[in-house]
């Protein structure tokens, strides 16, 4: 076999050229997304309730028999026995090896019904723990005919959403739907695996090391991240600490229709998170703007220190710097000074009034953040040529007129990529208006992440189930947010944010 | 010719004149809005008397609340365990993020790719807060610092941003070393290392920052008031006035230079570090 462009013969399965590098052979075909959508979906299939009872729900009152799931189970082997095969598909289908992950699929399905069906067993406390049916001791039949506890039962959304799952993964391995989206396969030689051109085992040995050097990150990264996306199937269960409990999407039932608190903080996160995102980038905008008209330079670098120093003090300490300046006493330096332009007559209590919180909250933020965001919007505008300046100058451009047509179209890229990356963000909003509430202005402020602490240990009787489930919405929303906001930057810019 | 042209100068040179006068005042004005809040509270610490109007200087000096933070156990305690934190994270945050950066640039190593997915995957799903907190019950962290350190010291984020540092070293560097008979982990502790002091102190001081101004963690998993941070026990002085009086020294005194502490160490070496700060955010940004 010879290299096409500069005729050496080749080693055996070597895919790089050893002369020039070129890429040799087959380039890999594109990621069967359709397939990995497919897996996801059979995933998210599998924490709904494959039977499902006909009883109604009701507020306060759990199901009895709600549904048969891998949940019902105190020790869930079987359903890691299946996200496992779920995740060894992907990673098949990411590796090119579509044939081999429809085998997954398969056992994946096959542990779906024997979780239904079959296996119960002892644990070694004298628990009784096992699957499906035989958990309550009545067949599939039965249940469908005649009903148990004096339910009748039904095929769960969990089996057509699985079975949709199967079909879409299956069919997946043969349709390619990325390629319509991509015009070359090119495939950078940086990225080719083989460009050593040895076999694997001897590649492995040779990064030895690098392998021990991953272990630390590797196992920081199941405990931490990974361990916890197991802990999702809570929002599923009741959860007592002994024994949680399956009771399918009861949850998200009572969360959707009859929890205004929660539509509360969705709203507040989104308000919240979005006019602070507007007014930061606006404001750091502008401040960039006018700090680069600056000319001399020690003034710039002063005003620059200056303003990038709240981004350093945390959220306790700005609350503790903005508690002093907004007191609801005559003397305190906002309130006094309101006063005495006859604005307002009595003081008003900023912090703890639901009219004024947001506001409080913006003007903290843009305090806090606003100096911190110049710094890409600056580096941008270092990067202008000062000969477009200069043309613009001598074609007799004023200032307005060379900030409309050089500057801004300059920034417009940056801008578009610090709003993207802050987009993604939304979701997250926790700590600054976690340190900055109070149970007065919680109808404004109370936010998704909030919401979640303070149901679950602001006292009283606390159900990590539905805190779960809270929080599962707000990871769902946050990842549909990162997903588009990764595929808006990469039309935007090339590449994505993640 | 020459006339002419310093004709059109002088002509410009008046014409904007006004722009940059006006410019220059409103950036003092913004600066003003950031300085005075915090000198007030500088005042406010080192006055014995707690006023809620606005002075230029304390009505009476006073060291008292410095002094109280250097004496009670209940808030020199939390200092410390600031301070220990943020020393621990850092370095194990370090630790972990340059060895994962650095496994990340080795293209052809098998599983390279696969270790890359699996890190970028825990930016775009988090299992959120309840299980994370279950996750780190069941291993028996809750009350103990390393709940705190280690969850963050495993930031994603940080680390590839020192992947990217990494790629900015020439590759010729490594083939050379490579060609001399250099062994990986040889490339990595005599070129690599040396080369990354700045990105080193960049994320460094990231780190630093985060752990020191942690509030979030230490209110998730410690309940144990020996245990407390300076951020929780400033928090709970100031927002929540839970602050002890004896007497001696005004509450407000105390909770204002709580404050400055809570800032100092930032605001002391932050001017000497501006420029890893900056360059961390560019690098951040522009190639990630």
């Amino acid at each position: 076999m010879q290299c096409p462009s500069c005729n050496t013969e080749l080693p055996k399965k070597a895919k790089i050229c050893p002369k020039c590098g070129t890429a040799v052979g087959k380039p890999k075909g594109n990621i069967k997304l359709m397939a990995i959508i497919g897996l996801i979906i059979m995933l998210i299939a599998s924490l709904l309730p494959l039977v499902q009872s006909g009883e109604k729900i009701k507020e306060g009152v759990y199901p009895t028999a709600y549904a048969f799931s891998y949940m019902n189970i105190s020790m869930p082997v079987l359903w890691y026995l299946f996200i496992a095969c779920i995740v060894v598909g992907i990673i098949l289908i990411v590796a090119r090896k579509e044939f081999f992950s429809i085998i997954t699929t398969v056992i994946a399905a096959v542990l779906t019904v024997v979780s239904v069906f079959a296996v119960q067993f002892t644990l070694v406390n004298g628990k009784v723990a096992g699957g499906g049916l035989k958990y309550v001791n009545v067949n599939l039949t039965d249940i469908l005919s005649n009903g148990y506890n004096g339910n009748t039962y039904h095929i769960g959304c969990g089996f057509i959403v699985l079975a949709i799952g199967i079909i879409i993964a299956v069919a997946g391995c043969f349709i390619d739907i990325v390629k319509p989206f991509k015009k070359d396969l090119h495939v950078d030689a940086k990225y080719l695996s083989n460009s050593l051109n040895q076999s694997l085992t001897s590649k492995m040995f040779y990064y030895r090391g690098f392998y021990l050097m991953f272990v630390p990150v590797f196992v920081m990264i199941l405990l931490f991240n990974y361990w916890p996306m197991l802990g999702v199937r809570f929002a599923f269960t009741k959860y007592v600490i002994a024994n949680p409990y399956y009771i399918g999407l009861y949850h998200f039932q009572t969360m959707f229709t009859n929890d205004i608190y929660f539509w509360q903080a969705f709203r507040n996160t989104l308000i919240l998170s979005l006019i602070k995102l507007f007014l930061n980038t606006g404001a750091a905008v502008i401040i960039s703007l006018l700090l680069n008209e600056i000319t001399n330079m020690i003034f710039k670098k002063t005003v620059q220190t200056i303003i990038y120093l709240p981004h350093f003090m945390s959220w306790v300490v700005v609350a503790s710097v903005f508690k002093m300046l907004l007191a609801p006493y005559d003397s305190a330096p906002v309130n006094s000074i309101l006063i005495n332009m006859g604005a307002i007559s009595s003081p008003i209590d900023f912090m703890n009034s639901t009219t004024y919180w947001r506001g409080t909250f913006y003007i903290m933020n843009v305090w806090k953040d606003t100096g911190w965001g110049t710094i890409l919007f600056l580096a941008t505008l270092s990067g202008i040529s000062p000969d477009l300046y200069e043309a613009a100058q001598i074609d007799g451009a004023n200032r307005f007129k060379r900030l409309i047509y050089i500057t801004l179209p300059a920034l417009a890229n940056t801008i578009i990529t610090v709003f993207i990356l802050n987009l993604a963000k939304v979701m997250n909003l926790f700590e600054s208006v976690f340190v900055l509430q109070s149970p007065i202005t919680y109808a404004k402020s109370q936010v998704l992440q909030t919401y979640v602490y303070t149901k679950t240990f602001g006292g009283g009787n606390s159900d990590y189930g539905y805190t779960t489930a809270v929080g599962l919405f707000k990871s769902f929303v946050g990842m549909i947010l990162v997903l588009g906001c990764n595929w808006a930057s990469k039309k935007v810019r090339g590449r994505g944010i993640v | 010719m020459s006339d002419n042209q310093t004709l059109v100068y002088k002509k410009k040179k008046k014409k904007f004149k006004v722009f940059p006068i006006v410019n220059a005042i409103l950036f003092i004005i913004i600066a003003c809005a950031i300085m005075i809040p915090i000198y007030r509270v500088i005042i406010s610490s080192i006055d014995a008397y707690s006023s809620y109007g606005f002075t230029w200087l304390p009505q009476k000096f006073s060291w008292g609340g410095y002094r109280a933070i250097v004496t009670r156990s209940n808030l020199y305690r939390p200092f410390l365990i600031s301070v220990v934190t943020t020393i621990i994270g850092t370095f194990v945050g370090l630790l972990v993020v340059t060895l994962g950066g650095y496994v990340l640039i080795q293209w052809e190593m098998p599983g390279r790719n696969f270790f890359a997915y699996m890190l970028l995957f825990t930016m775009i799903f988090d299992g959120g807060m309840i299980p994370k907190f279950l996750v780190i019950k069941q291993l028996g962290l809750i009350n103990t610092l390393w709940a705190v350190i280690l969850p963050m010291a495993i930031n994603v984020y940080n680390l590839v941003l020192m992947r990217n540092f990494f790629e900015g070293i020439p590759e010729s560097l490594f083939e050379a070393a490579q060609i001399d008979g250099c062994s990986p982990m040889g490339i990595f502790f005599k070129i690599v290392l040396p080369l990354s002091k700045a990105a080193l102190a960049s994320i460094g001081l990231m780190f630093a920052v985060s752990f020191w101004n942690d509030y979030t963690n230490f209110k998730l998993y410690i309940n144990k008031n020996s245990l407390y941070n300076f951020q929780i026990q400033l928090r709970s002085m100031v927002v929540d006035s839970d602050i002890p009086n004896d007497g001696a020294v005004n509450p407000t005194t105390i909770s204002n230079a709580a404050t400055i502490v809570a800032i100092l160490p930032f605001m002391i070496i932050y001017p000497f570090c501006q420029k890893y700060f900056v360059q961390g955010v560019n690098v951040g940004a522009v190639k990630e």
